[in-house]
């Protein structure tokens, strides 16, 4: 079974994405800022990170490009209410991008398409 | 009465003196005056004189000696007369021309009086007037118009239309440029054609002319060695005048004139004549000339400023529109989250609720409603970021050209020169213009830092198959095999500083392109780094269209 990180400075989404992707099967840990994801990362196993971009603190592209230098083999989706971010780009870093939406088969269906090139 | 003559009489009646001639009538009562006027010719007075005349000493054989020299004086001054008066109206005429000529601005006003000038009766009478004007680039003297009848036939029909009409030389000069001057150039296109001459056929008769500033009068054209045999046969004329116009010692065009059809001599006087009309002819074609040029230019710069007032009011409403862009970013980051917690969680709560509750009616009411205002915010978005489209069509020569120049300060600072090799009308290339740009400008900037000490950096661009290659080309110390094979790994750098996000980052975007990326380096001598570009189709949505 995989295991997802969420990463979002918003209590409703994680409670929201743990609750959705739990049901999908996943395990789901959840970090509410860059520094707790960073710890969480140092010693828990994870498959893959979804991360949101605009945080309190640290922002989700500083720890995206942490998490690229240490753990090159941990996919990373994107995931947030900024379209525009596209056009940054060390968010092209990151191995998915989903924008932000009350419909979560799109953060679904990258999940699912990036853990299994991962495995292939 | 005896007709004896009346020269001793105070007065006399009409009948006694057959000399007079009509208005005369003061003289029969003026003996003095009548003396003077008409008894000097007359041949009975003269026979009176000699026969009161016995003796060659005596004082009457003196005045055939004084009638003699009177009337010589007289035919003299009535030529002067006449001379004067023929000055004065051709003083007159040039000071009308003058005048037209010095105001006007319009090329072919000036030529249209010029011509009608030479070759109207009232002005200098002669058949037929054909100008050559030496061309913008100063190759050629060119026939540029015509003017005269091409036959006998045609010159009576002319003579006769403007005889009866009695036009004035202005109106004639008008009635050329607006009614005839196009039939003009059509009637002589051939000989125009045929006499033009390159300027460089010093030894041609015409740029002889041109070149000495001299007018010339020739009376065979036929034994004229500076003359082609075909241009003389198109001329068809022995005769002919050379005027060459000058303004300021600059070299304007050649006149000639002639007299075709009616065969009469050119005179010296009608050579001085047009030599001095040729003088202000000639500064007016200048003027007119630099006129037309001036409006030229002064077109060009208005068309500029035109352009240039659309880029402004362009660029105001891209700004307005990147405005637009940001304020509705702003509100998407705002509204999206609660929307999603909202929508999201409701969702999750319909998915747990019995189809049988009554309660699902409600849950779908916010579902939809929430759906609602993330597909306005979504309008919203794709309106702004379509302001900005990246990913299109472009042209690799011009995004590789727009690298260097951003980087202009950089590369000077490291005395790195640039040199460009780019094979001119590539196809365009469907990429992402934002993500390929930082490409190789994180490409020079390596290269920049693998020469500390400068260098070159060679940029090529050039169509191999079905791909464009760009390729870079440095002169730096080059990599060992083992580097080469690391360097494309993220986040590998053989620098202390920076993330090295550089070479990892590209090898990503050109993989989403499918574009493919060769190093060659050896150490001493250089790196060849080689983008392979695919040239997409116009039907291909591109690697990045779902993203």
């Amino acid at each position: 079974m995989a295991r997802l990180l969420i990463v979002d400075d918003e209590r409703d989404i994680r409670h929201l994405y743990a609750a959705e992707l739990e049901d999908e099967g996943y395990e789901v840990d959840s970090a509410g800022s860059g520094a707790e994801a960073a710890e969480k990362l140092n010693h828990q196993h994870f498959d893959l990170v979804v991360l949101d971009i605009q945080m309190k603190g640290e922002s989700g592209l500083q720890l995206l490009q942490k998490i690229v230098k240490e753990r090159t083999d941990l996919p990373v989706i994107l995931c947030t209410a900024f379209s525009c971010y596209k056009e940054d780009f060390s968010s092209w870093l990151a191995d998915g991008y989903v924008v932000k939406s009350s419909d979560l088969s799109e953060l679904k269906r990258e999940i699912d398409r990036v853990l299994k090139k991962k495995q292939s | 009465m005896p007709l004896g003559c009346c020269w001793n009489k105070e007065t006399i009646s009409p009948d006694e003196c057959r000399f007079l001639r009509p208005g005369d009538d003061d003289l029969l009562f003026n003996r003095k005056k009548r003396f003077l006027a008409r008894c000097l010719e007359c041949p009975l007075f003269l026979e009176e004189l000699r026969r009161l005349n016995g003796d060659p000493d005596s004082l009457p054989a003196f005045f055939f000696y004084a009638i003699e020299e009177i009337l010589a004086l007289r035919a003299e001054m009535h030529g002067l007369t006449q001379q004067t008066e023929a000055r004065a109206r051709e003083i007159r005429f040039l000071h009308e021309v003058s005048q037209i000529l010095q105001t006007s601005v319009s090329m072919d006003e000036v030529l249209s009086l010029a011509l009608t000038a030479i070759t109207a009766g009232k002005g200098f009478g002669l058949n037929r007037a054909i100008l050559l004007l030496v061309d913008k680039d100063r190759q050629h003297l060119k026939g540029h118009i015509a003017v005269g009848p091409r036959n006998r036939e045609e010159a009576g029909r002319i003579w006769h239309e403007i005889e009866s009409h009695d036009y004035s030389l202005q109106d004639m000069g008008q009635i050329l440029r607006e009614q005839k001057m196009a039939a003009e150039k059509e009637k002589f296109r051939d000989l125009l054609e045929i006499i033009s001459v390159p300027m460089s056929r010093a030894e041609h008769l015409f740029i002889g002319t041109l070149n000495e500033q001299r007018t010339r009068h020739i009376l065979n054209l036929w034994e004229e060695p500076g003359v082609d045999r075909r241009q003389a046969e198109v001329l068809g004329v022995g005769e002919l005048l050379l005027v060459p116009l000058i303004s300021k010692n600059r070299r304007i065009g050649l006149l000639l004139a002639d007299n075709i059809i009616n065969g009469r001599p050119i005179t010296a006087e009608d050579a001085q004549s047009l030599e001095t009309f040729a003088l202000p002819v000639a500064f007016a074609i200048e003027r007119a000339s630099l006129y037309e040029r001036l409006q030229e230019e002064l077109g060009k710069v208005t068309e500029a400023n035109n352009r240039l007032r659309e880029q402004q009011e362009l660029i105001v409403r891209m700004e307005k529109m990147a405005l637009v862009g940001k304020i509705a970013s702003n509100i998407s980051h705002t509204i999206r989250n609660p929307l999603t917690i909202i929508g999201g969680f409701a969702r999750s709560l319909l998915k747990h609720t019995p189809p049988e509750d009554a309660k699902r009616g409600h849950i779908e009411s916010i579902i939809r409603e929430s759906r609602r205002l993330e597909e306005v915010l979504q309008e919203v978005l794709s309106y702004s970021e379509s302001l900005h489209p990246t990913f299109d069509w472009w042209d690799i020569n011009q995004l590789i050209t727009g690298v260097f120049a951003g980087m202009r300060d950089d590369l000077e600072m490291n005395r790195v020169a640039c040199r460009f090799d780019l094979e001119p009308n590539l196809p365009k290339a469907k990429l992402d213009f934002k993500k390929i740009s930082y490409c190789l400008r994180a490409l020079v900037t390596n290269a920049i830092e693998a020469m500390p000490d400068g260098g070159e950096i060679v940029a090529r661009s050039a169509l191999q198959g079905e791909r464009i290659h760009v390729e870079l080309a440095d002169n730096g110390p080059g990599m060992s095999a083992e580097t080469i094979r690391t360097v494309t790994a993220p986040f590998f750098s053989t620098k202390d500083s920076g993330s090295g996000l550089g070479l990892s980052l590209c090898t990503r975007i050109l993989d989403e392109h499918g574009a493919l990326l060769d190093i060659a380096s050896e150490l001493g001598s250089g790196t060849t780094i080689t983008i392979k570009f695919t040239i997409a189709r116009e039907d291909d949505h591109g690697p990045l269209a779902d993203r």
